[in-house]
């Protein structure tokens, strides 16, 4: 989650003081959730793929939205233009999620969930401390591009391009997603696999396959979220560590492998703590956790779960 | 025959040999700093692995019962001006009084939802204390926590001195010990084996999973708080770090690395890990990439940890 | 018909949109070996698992004993008396068998205990080796029960479940994957558990049933068919048709 450190959010923070609660000012700030929960959606898509096809809770997912950022400014450093980097750096995330599932993870699969949640948490420290040795302990800047900055004019008030952008992109990635999973015969089967892998393995299908390609397109979507985050934020070796708790409250308010949940609980989420920065930005980090907690007393399963999914 | 006689025996009167250990363990120790260390997260790691080991229940969130423990012993001190005992006291009510919280949201969830459930209200704990700056020191950490000498009726110990304090800190260990080794050995003790063996059995044999686990987070809650007021008086700060996600994660590894379920597992398991720590950052300040390593091999080779695999090639 | 142990009343479960069991009425003489047969995915399982309170019914009631038992958590059957054995093996796996045996009657004495050691209770560890000779497993009460073989550790689940005396003892397909000899002793122990309380068997062999069952009843589609004794349902053309003639095929 970024802070509020956009000289807009400035602005809008005197409007608020100069004239009170309007409604564009609540609109715009709804905005502002949203694209927060861009992110987030992002980010829950990937965790609730994995999980769902593979029982793998990642708690390198952090690391791995981390890298995304640190690949798009190494990207740019070599002259990649940020477009570029859009599909290249959540690539070379993807790949490199791909080598872990296929030399680390793998080798666990059936030895109970523990495990690979235990592996993915030391390889999160090696990655953190990788980095840390390449591009330094200390955060980088991470420059808007210049077609996007500034702020446009969405008839309700001027917003931050990039945010828009943000939101927009995650548009297009659910899209896609929703195309791949729902109109390819590999959607079919990642589906198929999703609601019962045993199903998947009946049919004959190579499912170590399968399984390497969901773990890309799970830590890919991760690096995506990272990139796209880094020029709101900044990029550091550590940002991974906080979005990841915020990523499993989206996945457990959303339900566990639960695609649709990971949508809508990650845009919730995400109006959520922009709501609360607006009333009570000192709550705004603990909102989300009281949002779990009271989803957890209602419906422990989540918006989407099923219950005893995990028994 | 003898061999499994004498490890039969040992097993028996583990809390005695437990205590002797430690009695002539900062005798074997090159620097005092390390033992005390590795006491306060050996403690620590025993909390986790009741929970993690015995009732196969994985929590990502005991930085929040550890660091509460440490914020409740420096403030009932530094806030209230009660003597340090009391400190301890409420450090070990707080550790339950957080966990019964915690527990009561995580509890409802199953299997792999409560490691993420503790973590993200273990989480939720730091941003309190991180926003709570008038009363827990924020980003700064709680400081000033004095402790320099300790009255008792015959003698005055000098709590400054590097073998004094560990043997403070080592007899309220010692009792954790004691107290663990009957929780272990009493009925509920059977029953969190049972319920880490097969969670549908123990159901319909009668037992209340969902209340076994509740009791378990909260009795595992008290252990962690004593390391924490340990933890505070030994540092006399409690840096906001205590809450992190990454102390969370540092006893999930020490357990894992000593060996989970078994009894000397997590002190074995936070040695390593704090004499590696120490080791490796003498020539570089990247240990962490090795402690990652380390880790990783220990989950794809050794799942029993350290001490879990040297038992069992003492079995066979 | 003799006094009624438990009984159903118009009970259905759905899945999703898969409809189960589709209001199910039925009882269960109380002292009676009562099986429930059909094919497979007749729904027997689904209702095994409502009777033994793995889930509650989508609709409908249960009555145990004359008490409406629908929607009791799981860990308060022990109490009530209905004991159940699992289809797929389930016991502690590294516990030693004794061990098992030893907490499940535990259960029904002390859950919370933190702070009495457990030697404190030694009359469990007695009655423990004494259900493990019903069973036939006391020179192996030492082994951790999930290196026993497959027929042993059936045997040592119903050992378990007979730790809280209960008076309804649930079997789901207690055979299943079996050899010919471990069947034989399986069947010989619960006749010889039918003598003391009242049985209902899960089982899809049908000609292993129909020897030992006081009453079958028969599901088909998640509906039930016929229920009478083993020579009424042997004559009962619709089971002929939909069940034994599917098994000649």
């Amino acid at each position: 989650m970024w802070r509020v450190v956009d000289p807009l959010d400035v602005f809008l923070l005197r409007i608020f003081i100069l004239d009170g609660l309007t409604p564009d000012l609540i609109a715009l700030q709804l905005f502002t959730g949203l694209a927060l929960g861009a992110i987030y959606v992002l980010l829950a898509l990937g965790m609730s793929l994995l999980f769902g096809m593979l029982t793998v809770v990642n708690f390198a997912h952090g690391a791995f939205y981390m890298l995304g950022a640190y690949a798009g400014i190494a990207l740019l450093g070599i002259g990649v233009n940020f477009w570029l980097c859009l599909l290249f750096a959540p690539l070379i995330v993807g790949s490199l999620g791909l080598l872990a599932e296929r030399f680390l993870i793998r080798r666990l699969y059936g030895r109970g969930i523990d495990y690979p949640l235990l592996l993915t948490f030391g390889l999160s420290y090696m990655m953190v401390e990788v980095i840390r040795i390449v591009f330094g302990t200390n955060g980088l800047p991470f420059e808007t591009p210049d077609a996007l900055q500034g702020a446009s004019d969405i008839m309700i008030g001027y917003f931050p391009t990039y945010r828009l952008f943000v939101i927009a992109v995650a548009v297009v990635v659910l899209v896609a997603l929703w195309l791949f999973l729902e109109r390819t015969p590999y959607g079919l089967i990642i589906r198929a696999g999703a609601r019962d892998p045993q199903i998947v393995r009946i049919l004959g299908i190579d499912v170590a396959r399968v399984w390497l390609v969901v773990f890309g397109i799970g830590t890919g979507l991760a690096g995506l979220a990272g990139l796209l985050a880094a020029p709101l934020q900044g990029a550091s070796p550590e940002m991974g560590a906080s979005i990841l708790a915020e990523s499993f409250v989206v996945t457990v308010v959303g339900g566990m492998g639960s695609l649709v949940g990971a949508v809508i609980a990650g845009v919730l989420v995400g109006v959520v703590v922009a709501m609360t920065s607006l009333f009570a930005p000192e709550f705004a980090q603990v909102a989300i956790f009281a949002l779990m907690a009271i989803v957890l007393l209602i419906r422990p399963q989540g918006f989407f779960g099923r219950a005893g999914l995990m028994s | 025959m003898l061999n499994a006689d004498f490890v039969a025996r040992c097993k028996r009167h583990r809390v005695v040999l437990a205590i002797a250990f430690l009695i002539i363990f900062p005798l074997l120790m090159p620097f005092k700093a390390i033992a005390v260390n590795i006491l306060i997260y050996g403690l620590y790691a025993l909390g986790f692995n009741m929970l993690f080991g015995t009732l196969g229940l994985l929590s990502f969130g005991h930085a929040a019962l550890f660091g509460g423990g440490a914020y409740a012993c420096g403030l009932v001190m530094l806030r209230l001006g009660l003597p340090w005992y009391v400190g301890v006291f409420g450090a070990v009510l707080a550790g339950m009084l957080i966990a019964a919280v915690i527990g009561a949201f995580a509890i409802r969830t199953r299997g792999i939802y409560f490691a993420m459930v503790t973590m993200a209200l273990a989480q939720c704990l730091y941003f309190l204390a991180d926003q709570a700056t008038e009363f827990t020191g924020g980003e700064n950490g709680l400081r000033g926590i004095e402790l320099k000498t300790i009255q008792l009726p015959a003698i005055t110990l000098n709590f400054v001195d590097p073998l004094t304090r560990y043997y403070v800190i080592a007899f309220f260990v010692a009792i954790a010990l004691i107290v663990l080794s009957r929780i272990l050995a009493s009925p509920f003790g059977a029953v969190m084996e049972a319920v880490r063996e097969n969670e549908a059995r123990a159901r319909a044999c009668g037992y209340d999973v969902r209340a076994t686990r509740y009791l378990a987070f909260v009795l595992s809650g008290g252990f962690c708080g004593l390391a924490g007021a340990m933890q505070a008086l030994h540092l006399s700060i409690v840096p906001l770090e205590t809450l992190a996600i990454t102390n969370s994660g540092l006893v999930v590894m020490m357990a894992l690395l000593g060996g989970m379920g078994t009894f000397f597992g997590p002190f074995v398991g936070a040695g390593v890990f704090l004499l590696l720590e120490n080791l490796v950052s003498l020539w570089t300040v990247h240990w962490q990439l090795f402690v990652g390593a380390a880790f990783v091999c220990c989950v794809l080779f050794f799942p029993r940890g350290i001490w879990g695999t040297i038992l069992l090639g003492r079995a066979r | 018909m003799s006094e009624v142990i438990l009984s159903t009343e118009a009970v259905s479960k759905s899945f999703g949109k898969f409809r189960a069991l589709a209001g199910i009425s039925a009882s269960f003489p109380s002292g009676k070996l009562t099986s429930i047969i059909g094919p497979n995915g007749a729904g027997k399982s689904t209702f095994f698992n409502l009777l033994s309170g793995a889930f509650p019914p989508s609709e409908g009631r249960v009555i145990f004993e004359g008490r409406d038992i629908t929607g009791t958590p799981q860990h308060h059957f022990a109490k009530l008396g209905i004991a159940k054995s699992f289809q797929i093996t389930n016991v502690f796996p590294q516990l030693p068998v004794h061990e098992n045996v030893r907490v499940a009657l535990q259960a029904l004495v002390s859950r919370y205990q933190i702070w009495s050691p457990r030697a404190n209770l030694p009359e469990l560890a007695e009655r423990a080796e004494a259900l493990l000779e019903i069973v036939g497993l006391q020179e192996h009460r030492h082994r951790a029960a999930g290196t026993l073989a497959h027929g042993q550790q059936r045997a040592l689940e119903i050992a378990m479940a007979l730790a809280a005396n209960p008076r309804l003892l649930l079997l789901d397909e207690p055979t299943a994957g079996m050899s010919p000899e471990e069947t034989r002793a399986m069947m010989d122990l619960i006749l010889k558990l039918a003598s003391e309380r009242t049985v209902i068997l899960v089982e899809h062999k049908m000609k292993l049933v129909m020897g030992i069952s006081d009453r079958l009843l028969v599901l088909h589609h998640g509906e039930l068919l016929a229920e009478g004794t083993p020579d009424e349902i042997r004559r009962n053309e619709t089971v002929k048709r939909v069940y034994l003639g599917q098994r000649e095929h």
